[in-house]
Order: C-alpha cells, then sequence, then structure tokens
C-alpha cells in the first residue's frame, strides 16, 4: 500500500531550543483512520499544519502523496480536505456563495454529498455564515472539505466546543463520506469515543515524539492497567524492568501502571518479579488508557 | 438490526458486534438464512467505521455464524455452529459468580437462584408469554 503521509524525525520549535515535535516519525498507508492523539500542547496541531504545507519542519522530512507540502502547495492541497477547530469562515458571506466558491476551485464536486449534509444539519444555503450555530459552522466547514472528495481528510479537533448531539451529527457525515469515498483521514481529537467510532489506529505524542503507535483494537485488547500496592515496590525502577512496561505514576496509595500484554499473563509476571499479591490487572477503555499513560505524576519522580 | 453501541465499554466495538448478534441468534431474534445489513450499512446506522463493522462480520464468518454469498450479502449461516465448552467456560463462571454474589446480597440463597434459571430458561425457550401466563396460572 502507498503511504498517503509521511513524517520523517520531523522537529519543530517555537522557542529556541524548546521543540514541540522532536524527531516525530510515522506515516499513514491509504485508507487508514488514524487518530492523532496528545495532551495539549503536545504538538498535534503543530504536525498538522507541517502536513498542510503552513509550517516549515526545521528538521526532518514530511511527504503527502510522496510530494513536499511547502513546494508542491497548490498540487497538494488539492487532494487534502481540512477542518480544524478555529477554522475561519468569512462571515459576511452566506452558505451558497462559500459553496459556490468552493465548487468553482474545485472541479471534481459532489452535489450529491453537498445535499445530504445541507438536509443533515437543516441548513438553508441562502444564511449568512454569521448567523450559524458553532454546530452548523462546522458543518458547512466539512462540507467544504469533503465535497470535493479528497483523497486526504485531515480534522483538526474538529469536534472540540461542539455539543453531544452535533459531534454525534459531524461524525455520522464523515462516516458517509468514508462509505463514498473511502479516503484516508488524520485526525487529531480529545474524544476517546469518537477515535474508537472513527478510527482504527491510534498515534500518541508525548514530550515531542511518538509515544506509542498502535490499532485501536489492539489498545483495548492487548494493553493493561495494573494496580500495585506503593509498599510492594521497594523501587521504583524495579518496574520499568518488567517487560511489557510503558508507564508508572503515584497515585494515592498505590502504582498505576501500564502495561502490554493481557491482564492475566502481566498479573503472573508481576507476582513473580515483585512477590506481592495485591496487583489488580485490568483491561480498560481508550479514555482510562490515555489518562494513565499521560496522567503527571503526583509525589515521586516517574521511574 | 438492534445493536448497540458503547465507546467507552469493557470490549472493543467488533466484539460488542460479534457478542450482540451471536446473542441475538441464541435467542432466536436473528434466524438462519436471515440476511444482514452490509457492513457500509450498519456503520452508518451504529456511526462506526465500515472496517470495524467488516471486521466484526469476518470474525464471525470465521467461527461460522455468517457467510458472505459474493454480490448477495452477508447471511446468518442455515447450520449454526456449536460453541466450544472451553472457550466459554471461563465467561460463564464468571457470570455465575456475579449472578451469586448479587442473590446472597439481597437474601435469595442457592436454591431461589436455581429457580430464577429455571424460569429464565423457559422464557428462552419458550417465548416470555407462556411463562408469564403460567406464573399468573
Amino acid at each position: 500500500m502507498n503511504d498517503v503521509l509521511e513524517f520523517r524525525n520531523v522537529v519543530r520549535a517555537y522557542v529556541r531550543g524548546v521543540p514541540v515535535l522532536n524527531g516525530v516519525t510515522f506515516s499513514v498507508a491509504e485508507g487508514e483512520v488514524v487518530g492523532l492523539l496528545g495532551r495539549n500542547g503536545s504538538g498535534k496541531t503543530t504536525l498538522i499544519h507541517i502536513a498542510m504545507g503552513m509550517l516549515f519542519p526545521q528538521g526532518g522530512t514530511v511527504r503527502v502523496f510522496g510530494l513536499s507540502p511547502t513546494e508542491r502547495a497548490v498540487e497538494v492541497k488539492k487532494r487534502i480536505g481540512y477542518v480544524a477547530e478555529d477554522q475561519v469562515l468569512p462571515r459576511t458571506s452566506s452558505i451558497a456563495e462559500l459553496i459556490a466558491f468552493h465548487r468553482y476551485l474545485f472541479p471534481r464536486w459532489d452535489a450529491v454529498l453537498e445535499r445530504q449534509i445541507l438536509d443533515r444539519f437543516s441548513l438553508h444555503t441562502k444564511s449568512k455564515i454569521l448567523g450559524l450555530s458553532k454546530g452548523q459552522a462546522r458543518a458547512v466547514a466539512l462540507l467544504c472539505a469533503v465535497c470535493h472528495r479528497p483523497e486526504l481528510l485531515i480534522l483538526d479537533e474538529p469536534a472540540a466546543g461542539l455539543d453531544p448531539a452535533a459531534r454525534r451529527e459531524f461524525l455520522e457525515v464523515a462516516i458517509q463520506f468514508l462509505n463514498r469515498a473511502g479516503a484516508t483521514i488524520l485526525y487529531s481529537s480529545h474524544y476517546m469515543d469518537d477515535i474508537e467510532r472513527l478510527g482504527s489506529r491510534a498515534v500518541m505524542l508525548d514530550e515531542g515524539k511518538v509515544f506509542l503507535d498502535a490499532g485501536v483494537d489492539r489498545l483495548r485488547e492487548e494493553y493493561c492497567v495494573v494496580l500495585i500496592p506503593a509498599r510492594s515496590v521497594s523501587d521504583a525502577e524495579i518496574l520499568t524492568r518488567v517487560p511489557g512496561y510503558l508507564r508508572a505514576r503515584r497515585h494515592y496509595g498505590d502504582w498505576h501502571t501500564v502495561f502490554h500484554g493481557s491482564p492475566e499473563a502481566v498479573k503472573k509476571l508481576l507476582e513473580q518479579s515483585l512477590g506481592s499479591n495485591g496487583i489488580r490487572c485490568a483491561r480498560t477503555n481508550l479514555e482510562e488508557l490515555f489518562v494513565e499513560l499521560m496522567a503527571r505524576n503526583e509525589e515521586q519522580e516517574t521511574p | 438490526m438492534q445493536i448497540l453501541i458503547r465507546p467507552g465499554d469493557e470490549l472493543p466495538i467488533y466484539r460488542q458486534i460479534m457478542s450482540q448478534i451471536t446473542e441475538a441468534l441464541a435467542v432466536g431474534r436473528l434466524q438462519p438464512g436471515e440476511k444482514l445489513p452490509s457492513h457500509r450499512e450498519l456503520a452508518e446506522e451504529l456511526v462506526i467505521a465500515p472496517l470495524t463493522v467488516k471486521k466484526a462480520y469476518d470474525e464471525l464468518e470465521s467461527l461460522g455464524f455468517l457467510e458472505t454469498q459474493r454480490g448477495r450479502g452477508t447471511f446468518v449461516c442455515s447450520r449454526l455452529p456449536k460453541l466450544k465448552m472451553a472457550d466459554q467456560r471461563e465467561q460463564i463462571e464468571a457470570a455465575a459468580r456475579k449472578l451469586l454474589s448479587l442473590a446472597y446480597m439481597v437474601g435469595v440463597d442457592l436454591g431461589g437462584v436455581v429457580e430464577i434459571l429455571r424460569k429464565a430458561e423457559d422464557e428462552l425457550l419458550h417465548g416470555s408469554h407462556s411463562a408469564a401466563s403460567r406464573a399468573a396460572g
């Protein structure tokens, strides 16, 4: 399969010496749906801006459809659809004017999909942008992003600030688009439920690098959260030496840790290596996994 | 098709679809030979990625519950496989522990639980109506 998007050792700092991205490497194959996760400030938007050719990487390379998004900007952008949380639409235009403009730019316009989205969100083409609710405005942005049938759809926190019903409607349209066009999607989100609904793979950024890159189902089935009583861990470093170790943090009287492996196997392994029997292991949902992997340590240094 | 998806739940979404389809088969809500919605249709209905539905269908197909007829769609197999006891035993035992602790907590003893199980079996096999009318009579 061809890579639609490829980041290789991408580095970017806003303040000299303080890189937001410090060697990010991953690629997205044709037809993949990848959720980009990470805490606020982890560089998700910076990475997306680099893919869009809106920012230069200061180190490393980025290729979109095998091309440089800054050198071949027009060619690349024609094949991308983009929706961002803070996207600004021309406030005094009507929806009809905005659609006409996009239709002019993109000859491959899908009028059927346009009608579907307008109906789904009860949008009247005569309405002016400034009179729309946040959810409706985001729907118009999505319409403009998908109706030219892009090969790559990039969504930067598309659901941020929307109510749960609007979020679901937005997702419905994304899935209809996926069904019609079978495009590749990269999207960042803090809504783990949405990641599970739409995504097949999750890429987690932390400290400027890809911390975890795995299929969403694998994250659910092959990773587990383990609670270990603090008293049974004499030295936190011991944990890091147990196979499958990912993260540990102190939380009240326990170590909260994440391991790669089935709960049964990890439990056995830890009981043997720590000689403790107060260990609880469980598979968990994405939200809990994200918190356990990304939450800061309370008391002591992480091992 | 009546499937309820809960993304934050214990099981990944494709597993939720699998278990709800096998459940529907076990209680007869889905019949052998019945046609299922295409994976794209079900994806739109449940608002989840089409690949996730496909994964659930593929797994059920490899277990012998579903079959794809080219150009016609996905169907429930006319002869359903028996689940291997070994695979399911753990789940049944876990459910039994849960059931018993719940019963003890509200003061129902083992005999009472067995009675409840008999009634549940009756409902499953003969439909809830006959069980209810018998209980009334």
